[in-house]
């Protein structure tokens, strides 16, 4: 028996809630900003960038009133990133050339060289995902007290890979045991001060997220089963001579073909079915394991909404979309106007018209601005409309029912950590935010 | 003077526990004076107290001493702002020497690997490529230059292929190619497009555009061409070539990201268009092609001819012509040409009449 469990009993703990304070307009205003200066660096400011965005959101999330820090510097993060470039760029170079050369030697043909390309890449951005989020969580403070992760990349790295394969054997009935295991690989690793955290629970629960999607799958797969074979849509009389016979004479084609083609519907609804019930499980899986995370005499809750995040995901990206189509459309019409009709091809530009004039020349400047101004833009409004929304909503949903174990907490040591998220950002791994 | 603040709300974290002790505030002799529960006050001087950025919100903003990186004052009292001159001052950075170490082993590491080890491996073991590997290698690539050329985005660049045109083509191309050391498993393709240029694959494929053709006075002039592009078929560097595009397109997709990768892809694809191979290489085709020329009794003169042509023609505009003008022996080149015709000989069109009118319509 610890301190925490002789002098607090487990029921008159009081529960801890999460508050969430910014204000998406100055989120919209940090983003434009740091997004700009991006552009005018060619993409240098992105480390400075993800360092004041990260900063603002933990700032934002306050469990009992008092914010999350970001401690994270972006020089370490381009120091990171060169690091992971020394090092891919000789796995990568001569990695790839060796394929190629075995490729096109023994099996004449490109395809296994993308293949085992590819597949050596994949426990490389295992490796990268973990050790992005020890970095992260090594430099996230709450109270002055610092997170952290043990450094077990590697073990995460083969466990990751060996779950992937279980899960596509299995068709992807294993999925839920994967999504488990590996929260739980590196839940167990995951320290706040001096208190370890511990994932229970047990894998079986989480298909309990994966029911909507399960449904739709069940709604795509019997109705394909039902137009296709028990009693067709596309009619087999319209096959048959007499049938084409008799369209052409009552001149009523293809809605005589058609048999009850309203079903049809059925297709798009089960579509939509699918994609929402893979955020449902991604989101709602989160929840349940939250249910089950503790340290001592911390345990931590959530009751965030699938249908709400959702909701944030399809809004957020259809508006962020949306004005990536303009900004592409309008791009598309300026450059049709200065350079006519074959003038987006790239290789026209260089090889063929390389001898324009300087008015030109200056156009074809600020057609380069604007195409970078579209995806500075894309990004902003993804920020402000999905992962703004998103992380005010996870924050306020999750909460801290028992607490009293936060008393017995106390320091850890600075995890040290040169290369930073570099791998993670060599090979776009895409760390949350 | 003493100035006090309104510590509700407020809170102090000593960076060991997480546990929040009330403070009462008061600025004093240029020192934050903060008195903790336990009857301790801590002096924080005003210079080196920082305010934390990127704060989201206006509720509570958080303070730091420069000279404790652990330690934390949370603060709801906005009117205490206005004592802090080096709030927003810098923190005193670390490490720019090894940043600048990596940066330079970084851009280092990158250039060794393009300019140096992906040629050199490259270069070895493109002498182990059985030709049907060779043959694969060459035809994945021709999809890719084919479909990157391509204004519309839908079906890669078509080839042409107008029955009379291509049989004058191979035509040409069986005079070129004949005795001892002929050339196997050589094809000949007019791709359909405005582009100077010919240019050579892995595999014995050997690319010729529309706009060459139509660019030639005659059809030796095409012939001067093909028989260099033969040149370096025979002396397989487009198998090294192509190689080290291999080797090089992972690098440069990962140094700039994915955005610029596809540029990368185009960037190589390029490359691979205007092939930029050595000095000797080129004289080595240059060489070979003589031999061809003559051997099909038309004058290696025009070799010179076809340079001198799209010299003329170019500016900047001309792919071959730049390709030529990377060498600087381009008038050499020309000159050795004209000389490596024999005066005494009685050279003849490469094709009549009716089979060059009909090369020239290979697009049509």
């Amino acid at each position: 028996m610890t301190d925490a469990l002789l002098t607090y009993p487990k029921t008159a703990a009081e529960g801890m809630s999460v508050d969430f304070v910014g204000r998406r307009g100055a989120l919209f205003w940090l983003a434009l900003k740091t997004g700009f200066f991006t552009i005018l660096t060619l993409g240098f400011y992105r480390f400075w960038m993800k360092t004041r965005l990260r900063r603002w959101y933990w700032s934002a999330i306050r469990p009992g009133g008092h914010p999350m820090e970001y401690v994270g510097e972006p020089l370490e993060k381009l120091l990171g990133f060169f690091i992971a470039v020394v090092i891919l760029t000789f796995y990568i170079g001569i990695v790839n050339l060796l394929l190629m050369f075995l490729s096109f030697s023994v099996f004449s043909t490109a395809s296994f060289g993308y293949i085992a390309s590819f597949a050596g890449v994949v426990p490389l951005w295992f490796y990268a995902r973990y050790r992005a989020r020890r970095y992260v969580l090594s430099r996230t403070r709450w109270r002055g007290v610092r997170f952290g992760l043990e450094k077990a990349a590697w073990g995460y790295t083969w466990r990751a890979v060996i779950h992937w394969c279980v899960t596509l054997v299995s068709l992807g009935t294993l999925w839920p045991r994967m999504t488990f295991h590996l929260e739980k690989y590196v839940t167990d690793r995951t320290y706040f001060g001096s208190a370890r955290l511990h994932q229970d629970g047990h894998w079986t629960m989480l298909y309990r997220a994966a029911v909507p999607f399960i449904v739709a799958l069940l709604i795509l797969a019997t109705s394909t089963v039902w137009m296709l074979w028990f009693d067709p849509v596309f009619g087999s009389e319209v096959l048959s001579i007499s049938g084409i016979a008799h369209d052409i004479l009552t001149d009523d084609t293809l809605v005589y073909s058609l048999d009850k083609p309203e079903r049809l519907f059925l297709v798009p609804v089960a579509l939509v079915g699918i994609v929402y019930g893979a955020i449902h499980y991604r989101f709602v899986s989160k929840r349940l394991m939250a249910g089950y995370k503790s340290a001592e005499g911390i345990t931590s809750a959530s009751r965030l909404s699938g249908p709400r995040v959702a909701f944030i995901y399809t809004f957020g990206s259809f508006i962020a979309y949306s004005v990536l189509v303009v900004g592409v459309a309008a791009l598309a019409i300026a450059g049709l106007a200065v350079f006519g009709p074959s003038a987006l091809v790239f290789l026209d530009l260089g090889l063929e018209e390389a001898s324009f004039d300087i008015p030109q020349a200056v156009a074809l400047a600020l057609l380069v601005v604007f195409y970078l101004s579209i995806f500075l833009l894309w990004n902003v409004l993804y920020n402000t409309f999905v992962t703004f929304p998103l992380m005010r909503h996870l924050a306020r949903t999750t909460s801290l029912p028992t607490r009293y174990g936060l008393r017995y907490v106390s320091q850890r040591a600075r995890d040290e950590f040169a290369e930073a998220e570099g791998f993670a950002e060599a090979l776009d791994v895409g760390a949350a935010i | 003077m003493s100035r006090g603040f309104d510590g509700f709300g407020s809170a102090y974290f000593n960076g060991d526990r997480p546990v929040g002790e009330e403070v009462s505030l008061h600025l004093a002799n240029l020192n934050l004076q903060i008195g903790l529960d336990d009857g301790n006050t801590l002096f924080w001087p005003v210079k080196d107290i920082r305010l934390l950025p990127d704060i989201a919100g206006k509720k509570g903003y958080v303070l730091r001493l420069t000279t404790d990186p652990l330690a934390r004052l949370y603060l709801t009292d906005r009117s205490l702002m206005t004592y802090l001159p080096s709030a927003h001052s810098k923190t005193p950075g670390k490490g720019r020497r090894k940043l600048l170490l990596w940066a330079l082993a970084a851009i280092a590491a990158v250039a060794l690997q393009i300019a140096v080890l992906v040629p050199l491996l490259a270069d070895r073991l493109a002498a182990f490529i059985p030709p049907s590997g060779e043959r694969a290698l060459g035809a994945a690539t021709l999809d890719q230059v084919r479909r990157v050329l391509d204004d519309t985005g839908l079906d890669p660049l078509a080839y042409c292929e107008n029955p009379a045109g291509v049989a004058a083509l191979t035509q040409m191309t069986t005079s070129l190619n004949q005795g001892d050391d002929r050339l196997e498993n050589l094809s000949v393709h007019v791709l359909d497009h405005p582009m100077k240029n010919g240019f050579a694959l892995p595999g014995g494929y050997i690319v010729l555009f529309r706009g060459l053709i139509d660019q030639a006075e005659n059809p030796d002039q095409i012939a001067a061409v093909l028989a260099h592009e033969m040149g370096h078929v025979s002396t397989r560097d487009p198998t090294r070539h192509a190689l080290r595009s291999a080797g090089s397109i992972g690098v440069l997709g990962l140094v700039f990201g994915d955005f610029a990768g596809g540029a990368a892809v185009l960037f190589l694809t390029e490359r691979l268009i205007s092939a930029r191979y050595s000095q000797q290489a080129e004289t080595e085709a240059d060489t070979f092609g003589y031999t061809r020329l003559d051997a099909a009794n038309v004058s290696p003169a025009v070799m010179g001819d076809m340079f001198d042509l799209l010299r003329e023609a170019g500016g900047d505009a001309n792919q071959l012509l730049a390709h030529f003008l990377s060498h600087p022996m381009l008038s050499q080149r020309i000159d050795a040409a004209r000389a490596a015709a024999d005066a005494s000989s009685n050279y003849a069109p490469i094709l009549d009449g009716t089979a060059w009118a009909a090369l020239q319509k290979i697009c049509d």
